[in-house]
């Protein structure tokens, strides 16, 4: 069976339903399609900001946000803008998708993500895996997931108020990759 | 001459810098910026910046060839 790989970096909207029938249709012997899109968000965690916070604390600026608990606060985005390494990206998460196919019985495989400027309820990411058994495909999205968050090169700016923030990495996407670290345990 | 990438929070520091450089090792090139942009060679010390040459992730003592390009990159943020 040969393994089929979709990868794709665009500024332009995907449509899921497009991907999954082209998942679904890519061999008789799929059992099992698993998709993951990821989202825009209306807000990022100040924790998130690394700057921003310092800055939000010396100025007080955060005193009218609305705080959702007592451990963060959540600012609102009017736009989050992604860069990426054009070239080295794609590279990248071909050797991902490598990885993923080497672990698990992958039929095919579709990752899609957007760059540019995107809005709050925008898709960023697909990360789509077919495969006879629901396992292989479970467990391999989230690897993709795990690995292009922490591995692809591409990074996340937002903006509000005119102002542009770059996003920090978040220890716990760092943690989420590291649990495939040495375990071949499928 | 080596061309200079800056990627993410970099580039708002390297808004100055010029295109290209002459230098034999990334390391070098960090050691070159520095008289001019502290800020940015501050950065660019940080141990989670990678840097990569001709696209393929490299350590900071990479021998570079006339007409590469060299880009640092800071933790990645993406999905």
């Amino acid at each position: 069976m040969s393994m089929s790989t979709r990868i794709r970096i665009q500024q332009q909207d995907f449509d899921l339903a497009e991907e999954y029938q082209l998942l679904r249709q890519s061999d008789s012997a799929v059992g099992a399609v698993v998709t993951f899109s990821g989202l825009v968000r209306d807000f990022e965690l100040v924790s998130e900001l690394g700057s921003e916070l310092d800055r939000g604390v010396d100025r007080g600026v955060d005193r009218g946000v609305d705080r959702q608990d007592q451990s963060s606060t959540k600012n609102p985005i009017d736009l989050l803008s992604l860069q990426h390494y054009p070239g080295m990206t794609e590279s990248l998460l071909e050797t991902i998708v490598e990885q993923a196919n080497q672990r698990w019985n992958l039929i095919a495989t579709t990752v899609i993500h957007r760059v540019g400027d995107l809005v709050p309820k925008d898709q960023i990411v697909l990360v789509g895996v077919a495969s006879q058994h629901r396992a292989d495909a479970f467990e391999a999205a989230q690897f993709l997931m795990d690995y292009l968050k922490t591995q692809a090169t591409f990074w996340k700016s937002v903006r509000r108020n005119g102002e542009q923030q770059w996003i920090e990495s978040k220890a716990s996407d760092q943690q989420a990759a590291a649990r495939w670290d040495g375990s071949d345990d499928k | 001459m080596i061309n200079l990438l800056f990627f993410g929070r970099l580039g708002d520091f390297a808004k100055q810098v010029p295109a290209t450089i002459e230098a034999s090792t990334p390391a070098e090139i960090r050691q070159l910026l520095a008289a001019d942009f502290p800020d940015l060679a501050r950065e660019l010390h940080q141990p989670q910046v990678l840097v990569s040459v001709n696209k393929m992730i490299v350590g900071w003592d990479q021998p570079l060839f006339d007409g590469g390009e060299v880009a640092f990159l800071p933790p990645v943020t993406g999905g």
